[in-house]
């Protein structure tokens, strides 16, 4: 059987390490996602140099681990761990998020760009109005994964001394010599993250779904 | 008003259109009909840029399309584009696809726009779907919802690439009314379509296209009677035995 005390006697521990996850992840996710809309559009308006600026980013950044990212900025740019991890975080994913929205975008028809640029939209209106809504609703299920993976990923903090939750658990397993039980409840709180953003997605994923 | 002169175009190595020299004068119903593949898209998507000339020089009012200090919005806001397969915005109602050029591009409220589009919708026959979305309505009236959505902004010349071509058949009658309707009104016209019935009722002229080049120009009557090329006599025997 679990035992409970390891989490009732930790409880401030472990709800301290939730709170710098649920904070690095969020602001990872608004940057990443920030990013990753920038970095996407780049990629997809008529200038090539830009477009080849876009896809060097992606390709260079998804193609190293994120740790190497991390330490990049907490020993290279010796910011401390909590930033580091946060800032590599959004990085990181803001190179899959490029190519989820970018898949997007390219999947919207091609006679919805000819149909509003014909009637003397501009570019930039066509994209806001007509192709980037209609993309949106192609792209919230790899986003949803994304940021899923987000929050786990999140757990590279531990490695810098980042105090987020698997950090936390790391103190404890280290402090009680219990290592099964104090992770299950680490896990039991990134499940309390995960499992309503999973759900939250698939509910979003039905209601746009509907509308057209 | 729509005057080619000497057009050509490329793809690459492929030469699309050839010495194109085609007038169109306002008010005129130009039907433009030829083979598959014979560049009659190309050439009505050239007078709105949708494609670039490679050659020679292409005018819309005066005002030439393929110089780079043209402002193209400006040059399109005039000319109204209606295509085989509509291209409606599928997130946006009915009203909403045709107020959103003229609120976001003539700059009208929301008041008139509406007023405006609701005007439209009953010229083309269907105010009854105006808060449907294009996804709920059939094919005949998702092509009557573009055309009021091209009319909304009050334009001088309206293009129509095969507009009946991907409609059911009994759909296709209620197209070409409304169609007909406008050419009546004295609406500049460029319509490709193999619709002989709606060239003969209302087209002034016919213009037979074949590998990239204008090979006849007639009137519709002369032209099906008599058509003066062979490929146009061997291409009319085909889309009749059909
Ligand atoms: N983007 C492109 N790149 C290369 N070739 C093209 C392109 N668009 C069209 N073509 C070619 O140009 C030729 C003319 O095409 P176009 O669409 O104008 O013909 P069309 O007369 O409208 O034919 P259809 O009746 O089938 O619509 C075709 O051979 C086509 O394959
Ligand atoms: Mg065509």
């Amino acid at each position: 059987m679990l035992d409970f005390s390891i989490l009732t006697d930790h409880l401030d521990m472990y709800l301290e390490g939730f709170k710098i996850t649920i904070t690095a992840s969020l602001i990872a996710l608004v940057a990443s996602l920030v990013i990753g809309i920038l970095i996407a559009v780049i990629r997809i308006v008529p200038f090539k140099p830009l477009n080849a600026l876009g896809a060097a980013y992606v390709e260079f950044i998804r193609n190293i681990p994120l740790l190497i990212i991390v330490f990049f900025f907490f020993l290279g740019l010796r910011l401390d761990g909590l930033m580091a991890g946060t800032i590599a975080l959004s990085i990181y994913t803001s190179s899959f998020i490029a190519e989820a929205i970018r898949a997007g975008i390219l999947s919207v028809p091609k006679g919805q760009m000819e149909a509003a640029r014909s009637s003397g939209l501009s570019y930039v209106q066509t994209m806001r109005l007509i192709i980037l809504p209609q993309a949106f609703k192609i792209v919230i299920p790899p986003l949803g994964n994304q940021f899923i993976n987000l929050v786990k990923n999140s757990s590279i903090l531990s490695v810098v001394a980042g105090l987020d939750l698997m950090y936390q658990g790391d103190l404890i397993s280290s402090r009680t010599f219990v290592v099964f039980d104090v992770y299950i409840f680490v896990a039991i709180f990134y499940l309390l993250l995960t499992i309503p953003l999973s759900l939250g997605v698939g509910y979003l994923e039905k209601r746009l779904a509907k509308s057209n | 008003m729509i005057v080619f002169d000497e057009v050509n175009k490329f793809y690459g190595d492929f030469h699309v259109l050839k010495d194109i020299n085609l007038t169109i004068n306002k008010g005129e119903v130009v039907v433009v009909i030829g083979p598959s593949g014979s560049g009659k898209s190309t050439m009505l998507r050239c007078i709105n840029r949708l494609e670039t000339i490679s050659d020679g020089s292409l005018t819309v009012n005066g005002i030439s399309v393929g110089d780079k200090k043209t402002d193209i919005n400006k040059l399109r806001r005039n000319i109204g584009m209606v295509f085989q397969h509509f291209h409606l915005y599928p997130h946006k109602t009915v009203l909403q696809n045709i107020m959103l050029a003229p609120m976001k591009v003539l700059g009208q409220s929301e008041a008139e726009a509406k007023k405006i589009a609701q005007k439209y919708l009953e010229k083309v026959g269907i105010a009854n779907k105006a808060n449907s979305y294009p996804s709920q309505l059939s094919g005949g009236q998702q092509q009557r919802v573009a055309i009021a959505r091209g009319l909304a902004m009050n334009p001088e010349i309206m293009l129509f690439d095969e507009p009946t071509s991907a409609l059911d058949p009994e759909m296709i009658g209620e197209v070409l009314d409304v169609m007909k309707a406008l050419a009546h009104e004295g609406m500049t016209m460029v319509v490709v379509t193999h619709e002989m019935g709606f060239a003969r009722e209302v087209a002034d002229r016919i213009v037979f296209m074949d590998e990239g080049r204008i090979l006849e120009e007639a009137i519709p009557a002369e032209f099906y009677a008599n058509p003066r090329e062979e490929r146009a006599r061997l291409f009319l025997s085909r889309i009749l035995n059909h």
